[in-house]
């Protein structure tokens, strides 16, 4: 590989300007520069206090019990946002849960996951697992694999995510340790948002204009 | 805002200053700052205390070992099958840019908001070349249309009201928009949608990117960042080499940080972490992966040990929401990218002192800033290092002061280090102030001083603060007594000598002595 001039002039300054050699030695990063992760508390407390903070950023909760009360409340779901196409991940969690055959008998168009960014911009509703979860902060972690497409949970005005209590975590410190080597992720708190017209909350902009968060057992 | 200003003049700057900006800017700081409050309040002040500390000691250790954590950083997002650029300025990474875009024969781009583009002037760049190129942050679409920079680094259209962007929507767009936020908001959304999807590359910035892996970490609330990130075959970033940070457990400290600070939420609605491109077909996102890593003037921030801090900043805007300064004007008047206490500190580096020499003096020196800045870089000690550069001209290489200044203020230093000295002068400005005293006040006085009261009146000098404290203790009231003694002695004792050598001749004698 030739040298770009650009490269070894910017190294060389840095190093120029930190006074260290070619190669020079880095000590560990200092144990001030670490938090303490934040310690869970019970599987209840957390799930209500993750509940609790997405319905705080407008997110609507839901505990669904039983796979057979998922029906039910799909149902709702379809009827309350006016579902007409919709698109699902392809998870063995989802597919166990037979969510991609609730939604059909309920009339929906079902798109595949792997169609294109135009067929999956159509869709009313995307439904998504969930990897992780943050109560602390109210936040989602999606992964993204060939089953997790990335735009399912981007493209449709509404955001479904069913999650299982499996996937709570105490922190972000826990929640890296998983991700870390992914080549994306991401990390959903609450439903898109902006303030920047006259700083009056605003809430669908660019993502799903409503996201709901359902917890099973 | 296209190319770097070649002057900034702030003084003038603040003449042209709305007077609507500093109303609207002060609802938005205000409205931050109290979310932020109540979520820094939840946390606790002992716990937000150690994670400030945790990020500045973090964000040290990466800009003291920069050259490592970018190496670092280079190899991996090499091994992800990204594409590592490195510009030396603005020109340079322009041009890189363009390389990209054009060999792509790209037609269409959409950028998600992002400092380090704003400070090179990309999109006037690319739109020059014939590359249509969008905003796509609400703010920052709305001020691409008004044709101006933006005003505050989170809310960029904070100084424009419903009624504004609704006539600009009109104008530009073409379309009879409402003065309802949610609407214009929607109106927004269906356009750029199209946009999103047509768009032949993506281009963004970094809020922070990972040397252990390669890992872009990008915070966003509306979603335009997923999906410029996302749709467009081809995605460049654009980041400062400041923004490297050695591994994950840095963004434990650092993204706890950055959204309380920002706009006062415990995380931002989307954080994505882009590891280089896709890896399978099926998951989405961009086949290309660039990323240009950005010098401008940051490696010879590096060298001045006091003002290296400066590379510490997370762009939280924090330090223009508690600024008394950037309250009063605004973002525009700080005539860059950059602007509150940050800009004032950032833009005299990036810029040069010649450029923008003025900034380090747009500052009360309060301190706020410093209290609140999440990393907490000193940035009033950077203010005077500047002040300083500014005077004796910017040599970071060689920070040294003309002979002059370097003896007036080593007399000035040791005068006021004599208490009895510096008394003593206090005491006889009592009787210099005479001529030009009017009651308590001294209305007119005359040049150089008259800089000052062209503006306003200075006060009398009492010189009595010293006496009044002392008088409080029998202790005191006894010192009090022998100073005037002492003083009146000493007086005495000038005049008598005085007398003297005018009555005997010697002082003329004298004199002649001296010039010879």
């Amino acid at each position: 590989m030739s040298l770009n001039p650009a490269r070894e002039e910017i190294l060389g300054k840095v190093r120029m300007a930190l006074m260290r050699r070619i190669d020079a030695p880095v000590p560990p990063i200092p144990a001030s520069a670490r938090v303490a992760p934040r310690v869970a508390g019970d599987v209840n407390s957390e799930i209500e206090m993750l509940l609790s903070e997405i319905g705080k950023l407008s997110g609507n909760t839901r505990r669904v019990a039983h796979k057979q009360d998922l029906k039910a409340a799909l149902q709702d779901l379809v009827k309350t946002e006016g579902i007409k196409k919709a698109t699902v991940w392809k998870t063995p969690d989802l597919q166990e849960l037979g969510v991609a055959d609730v939604l059909r008998s309920l009339r929906v168009d079902m798109v595949s996951p792997h169609a294109d960014k135009y067929r999956l911009a159509e869709c009313d509703l995307g439904v998504t697992g969930v990897d992780a979860a943050l109560p602390e902060t109210g936040t989602l972690i999606l992964r993204s694999s060939p089953e997790r497409p990335r735009m399912v949970s981007l493209l449709p005005r509404v955001h479904l995510a069913i999650m299982r209590l499996s996937a709570l975590r105490a922190d972000l410190h826990q929640v890296f340790a998983d991700v870390k080597d992914d080549g994306y992720s991401i990390f959903i708190t609450g439903p898109s948002r902006t303030s920047d017209i006259e700083l009056t909350l605003t809430i669908g902009v660019h993502g799903p204009k409503s996201l709901h968060v359902w917890v099973m057992d | 805002m296209s190319e770097a200003p070649t002057r900034i003049d702030f003084r003038s700057n603040v003449q042209h200053v709305q007077p609507q900006m500093p109303a609207a800017v002060q609802k938005a700081t205000m409205k931050f700052l109290g979310t932020r409050a109540s979520v820094v309040g939840i946390l606790g002040d002992d716990h937000w205390q150690a994670l400030r500390q945790a990020g500045h000691d973090l964000r040290l250790h990466a800009i003291n070992h920069l050259d490592y954590y970018l190496a670092q950083l280079e190899e991996q997002v090499t091994k992800a099958g990204g594409h590592v650029h490195w510009a030396r300025d603005a020109e340079e990474a322009k041009r890189i840019v363009l390389d990209i875009a054009q060999s792509h024969n790209v037609k269409r781009a959409v950028k998600v908001k992002s400092m380090a583009t704003e400070e090179i002037g990309l999109n006037h760049a690319l739109i020059d070349a014939g590359i249509q190129t969008l905003e796509t942050d609400l703010g920052e679409f709305i001020v691409q249309l008004a044709g101006v920079g933006p005003s505050h680094i989170i809310v960029p259209a904070v100084h424009l009201t419903k009624e504004g962007i609704a006539d600009l929507f009109r104008e530009k767009l073409g379309i009879d928009a409402p003065t309802d936020p949610v609407q214009l908001a929607a109106i927004a959304r269906a356009k750029l949608r199209q946009e999103f999807l047509a768009a032949d590359m993506g281009l963004s910035g970094a809020n922070f990117i990972v040397a252990e892996t390669g890992t872009l970490a990008i915070v966003t609330n509306e979603g335009n960042g997923r999906m410029c990130t996302t749709l467009p075959p081809l995605h460049v970033a654009v980041v400062g080499i400041d923004k490297v940070v050695p591994d994950w457990e840095s963004l434990n400290v650092l993204l706890k940080l950055l959204p309380r600070s920002a706009t006062g939420q415990k995380l931002s609605a989307y954080t994505s972490f882009i590891t280089g491109t896709r890896r399978t077909n099926d998951e989405n996102g961009p086949t290309e992966f660039h990323l240009v890593l950005l010098d401008n003037g940051r490696t010879r921030i590096l060298q001045d040990e006091v003002t290296r801090e400066t590379l510490l900043c997370i762009r939280c805007g924090v330090c223009l929401n508690v600024c008394p300064v950037y309250n009063n004007v605004g973002g525009h008047a700080y005539g860059w990218a950059y602007s509150g206490p940050i800009g004032a500190i950032l833009s005299p580096q990036l810029l040069g002192v010649e450029a923008a020499g003025d900034l380090p003096f747009a500052s009360s020196l309060c301190g706020a800033c410093a209290e609140y800045c999440p990393v907490k870089i000193p940035i009033p000690e950077i203010l005077i290092r500047l002040r300083r550069r500014v005077v004796e001209g910017d040599r970071v290489e060689d920070p040294s002061a003309s002979p002059v200044l370097r003896v007036a203020a080593e007399v000035g230093g040791r005068t006021l280090g004599l208490p009895w000295l510096y008394e003593f002068g206090s005491q006889l400005l009592k009787w210099v102030q005479a001529p030009w005293r009017s009651g308590g006040w001294l209305p007119n006085l005359p040049p150089p001083l008259d800089r000052w009261t062209m503006t306003r009146p200075l006060p009398a000098f009492g010189a009595d603060f010293r006496e009044w404290w002392r008088n409080r203790t029998p202790e005191g009231r006894r010192r009090n007594l022998e100073r005037k003694i002492g003083l009146g002695v000493l007086a005495g004792g000038l005049i008598a000598l005085a007398a003297w050598l005018l009555t005997s001749g010697k002082a003329q004698r004298l004199t002649r002595k001296r010039s010879r």
